[in-house]
């Protein structure tokens, strides 16, 4: 079940807020809200790739929509990707 | 000044309108191969501009030159070892910012660079106004206006492109990206080390090793590694010092550090050159997506989507196949009276036109498929299908998009390998391959309808859907398994850029068409046309000439002396000859090499109920599924054998049990669709892949079979 696991159905602990400093993952955003990255850690390669696209600390991005369980809307720098979960829950970001 | 030759390579973005570009400049004279060793498609074309001879290459679309992907790999490669005299870089308009980015890092490799600022019209009615003298100024490149979907700027692009070749006199540096303050010093530091241990930095410039390997460029790094040795381990121990130091003190990793000065730096000229004016108007995407990637709509719109295409392909192929199919029949004719009774009339019609011919019918389909699927993708829905089917199908270790080549296989397999090109990702698209064939033709379905109807001929529905059911699980299962050992490993991550909506323009639909019509037709002359005449071969020699277990040429020609003599009429005549002729056929298949083949390979196919005429079909198969049935047929001596025959029907019902006839279904559905299919495989996965196919699916097959047959025995 390796590949499986990445994409977890909600509810398990990477759910809560981190650390409490109003820092959550990418998948808890509130669809339609504008929030700003903090951390983006998914090691060279993915981090890589991500900035590539726009992904990076700093930049604001909203989700505009989500398939349940499926991958995530995210618009970021005018350009709109779907983005897995297993790959949103390596995002870290916060209200602003 | 006549007869120069330049190369100028086409990058950017996806989505950013580059292929346009590239097929606005080269009109129809384009060539589609892939790179050497990699499955990553290459276009090129030439084109003849003001005395000099330009050829064009289409670099795949990426964000940017890290080793990310094959895609980038190549792009990068391409440009450092080929070094094209210009590159010209396609740059959406209306995201400049994240389009810039690759043009940053081409900056940074120091190629000759234009800049096509394309879709300028777009940009503009949204409120974009961009200063291009001041942004060419500012980053020291020539910027090009272009829209591509109307042929605008194409001349433009080439003066410019002529300009930077016959001027290219100047040797200093241009504008440099610039990291910061502690990202230069590390990046000094790692270049005195690359300078002091004599590192041989090969094609490369210093400064950029020095950038790719605070990024862990994974490519770059192997590179070093192997043309270094032992000496690597003292550069490894500066980079990783470096990359501790950058990380303690910005409390960032280097290569988003690195990403994020490229971003101040785009961001920097913008500030200057580039004002947004809202319009106000209301995003059409967002509006469409609302819809369209709805939670509850998106799937069943999907469904009627693919349904809509599949409609669009097999019942409006229908026609042309028809005209096809009676234009070789026609031929078939026309041969039959031209050339002389004998074997070569017989490798022209049953060899050549019977094999050629069958998979050139299919020709329609194909080009309509493609159609369909270029409108899907130009439009930019195709993206959004793999978003809204992703979670179904990662449940069964599949990609998104994996959905639509495997509804394509329903119709026909060929079509649907050539349609897997749609996933980027090898692993993804070699595991769709690998499970299409079990998603049952429409070459099978005679076979179905022909066993079916003989042996369960009240429930030959529900018999049949069991079939197809049987075909969609095993290709779960087998999808599963496969993940699990020969495509083990993490799939690679999910994220694609959801472009917004566009008309696509007809031109480039019919281009990329025509590419794969084109790809298509040219292997059933070459190596289809081998492996018919083989088959033919096979199923001809050797001739059994008088060696016919009795005299059916004498009785054939008593029933004429009968007819002549009033015994009989015209009708008993026809009727009597064509049986005798058929059990002549019969015979000579038995006794050529297909049929000895057949009976040798017996024993193997014992334990699935099988006999030598079941083997002998499942031969034939190979050729073409649809021929198990006009095999069976000349194996039981019927002439004009097709699914609907029902003495065929009851000469089966006579010979098998009715497990053995489900067994023989169940055989046909599993094991690989047919040499055309395999042809195919070979073409986009490689040799290897394709023996794969060939042994895993009949092994499962025979497997399956055994399985079912032993069971079943158990009960009856």
């Amino acid at each position: 079940m390796k590949r499986w696991g990445l994409r977890h159905r909600g509810g398990d602990a990477r759910k809560t807020p981190l650390a409490g400093n109003g820092i959550f993952y990418m998948t808890d955003a509130v669809p339609g809200k504008k929030y700003r990255i903090v951390r983006v850690d998914g090691g060279y390669r993915l981090n890589s790739r991500l900035c590539a696209m726009g992904f990076i600390p700093n930049e604001i991005f909203y989700v505009s929509g989500a398939s349940r369980g499926g991958p995530l809307c995210v618009v970021v720098k005018g350009t709109k990707f779907a983005i897995g979960r297993g790959m949103a829950e390596r995002i870290q970001i916060r209200e602003i | 000044m006549i007869g120069k030759e330049i190369t100028i390579a086409i990058s950017g973005n996806p989505n950013s309108g580059k292929t346009t570009i590239f097929n606005n400049l080269t009109g129809l004279r384009q060539h589609v191969g892939n790179y050497p060793g990699v499955t990553v498609e290459k276009k090129t074309g030439v084109i003849k501009y003001k005395g000099y001879r330009i050829n064009v290459v289409d670099l795949p679309g990426t964000y940017s030159l890290t080793a990310y992907s094959l895609e980038e790999i190549v792009a990068r490669d391409f440009i450092i070892d080929w070094k094209p005299d210009v590159v010209v870089d396609v740059i959406n308009s209306s995201n400049l910012e994240r389009n810039l980015y690759l043009a940053t890092q081409l900056m940074e490799l120091d190629v000759p660079l234009i800049l096509a600022f394309n879709m300028a019209d777009v940009a503009k009615k949204s409120g974009k106004k961009i200063d291009i003298n001041l942004l060419s100024e500012l980053f020291g490149i020539p910027i090009v206006e272009t829209v591509g979907s109307r042929g605008l700027g194409s001349d433009e692009l080439l003066e410019a492109v002529i300009k930077v070749v016959s001027s290219r006199k100047r040797k200093e540096k241009k504008v440099e990206v610039k990291y910061g303050e502690e990202v230069e010093n590390e990046i000094g530091k790692i270049i005195s080390v690359l300078k002091k241990e004599k590192v041989p930095v090969l094609k490369f410039d210093a400064r950029w090793i020095a950038v790719k390997l605070l990024e862990q460029d994974r490519d770059i790094i192997d590179t070093l590694k192997k043309a270094s040795g032992p000496e690597y381990s003292k550069i490894e121990d500066a980079v990783t010092g470096s990359i501790n130091h950058i990380t303690s003190i910005l409390r960032d990793t280097p290569e988003i550090i690195i990403a994020d000065g490229r971003y101040g730096f785009i961001n920097g000229a913008l500030m200057e050159a580039y004002k947004e004016v809202d319009s106000g108007k209301l995003d059409v995407s967002e509006k469409i997506d609302r819809v369209l990637t709805n939670r509850i709509l998106g799937i069943p719109i999907f469904v009627l989507i693919i349904w809509l295409m599949f409609q669009f392909v097999f019942t409006l192929g229908k026609y042309p196949m028809g005209w096809i199919e009676l234009g070789f029949e026609k031929l078939s004719v026309l041969i039959t009276e031209i050339v002389p009774q004998g074997l070569i009339r017989s490798l022209l019609v049953d060899g050549i036109i019977g094999g050629v011919g069958g998979v050139i019918t299919f020709t329609p389909n194909i080009i309509l498929l493609f159609f369909a699927i270029a409108l899907l993708e130009g439009s930019g829905y195709m993206a959004r299908a793999a978003f809204v089917m992703d979670r179904i199908m990662h449940k069964i270790g599949l990609h998104g998009k994996s959905f639509i080549p495997l509804i394509i296989g329903f119709g026909c397999t060929v079509p649907a390998y050539m349609g897997s090109r749609i996933l980027e990702n090898r692993r993804d698209r070699l595991v769709t391959m690998h499970i299409n064939t079990f998603m049952s033709c429409g070459a099978r379905l005679p076979v179905y309808i022909l066993f079916a109807g003989a042996f369960f001929p009240a429930i030959a529905g529900n018999v049949i859907f069991s079939i197809y059911l049987i075909g969609v699980l095993m290709a779960v299962i087998m999808a599963r398994v496969l993940r699990a050992t020969r495509f083990r490993g993490e799939s690679e991550p999910f994220v694609m850029e959801l472009p917004p909506y566009r008309i696509p323009t007809l031109k480039g639909i019919l281009i990329h068409t025509w590419e794969r019509a084109w790809m298509y037709i040219k292997k059933a002359g070459t190596i289809i046309l081998a492996i018919s005449i083989l088959m033919w071969i096979l199923f001809t020699f050797p001739m059994i000439g008088n060696n016919y277990s009795q005299d059916y040429n004498g009785q054939i020609e008593k029933f004429e002396q009968s007819y002549r003599s009033g015994e009989i009429t015209e009708d008993e005549l026809n009727e009597k000859a064509a049986a005798t002729e058929g059990k002549m056929a019969g015979e000579r298949l038995a006794y050529s090499a297909a049929g000895r083949i057949g009976r040798f390979l017996e024993p193997a196919f014992r334990p699935l109920g099988f006999d030598w005429k079941m083997v002998v079909a499942t031969i034939s198969g190979i050729a073409a599924k649809e021929v198990i049935v006009s095999t069976m047929g000349t194996l039981y001596s019927i002439q004009e054998a097709d699914g609907q025959s029902n003495s065929l029907k009851t000469a089966l019902y006579k010979h098998y049990h009715p497990l053995v006839g489900y067994n023989f279904m169940l055989f046909t559905l599993l094991y690989f669709p047919c040499m055309a299919g395999m042809v195919m495989f070979r073409k986009e996965a490689g040799t290897k892949e394709m023996l794969f196919q060939i042994g895993y699916t009949f092994l499962l097959a025979w497997v399956m079979s055994f399985l079912v047959f032993q069971i079943g025995r158990l009960f009856i």
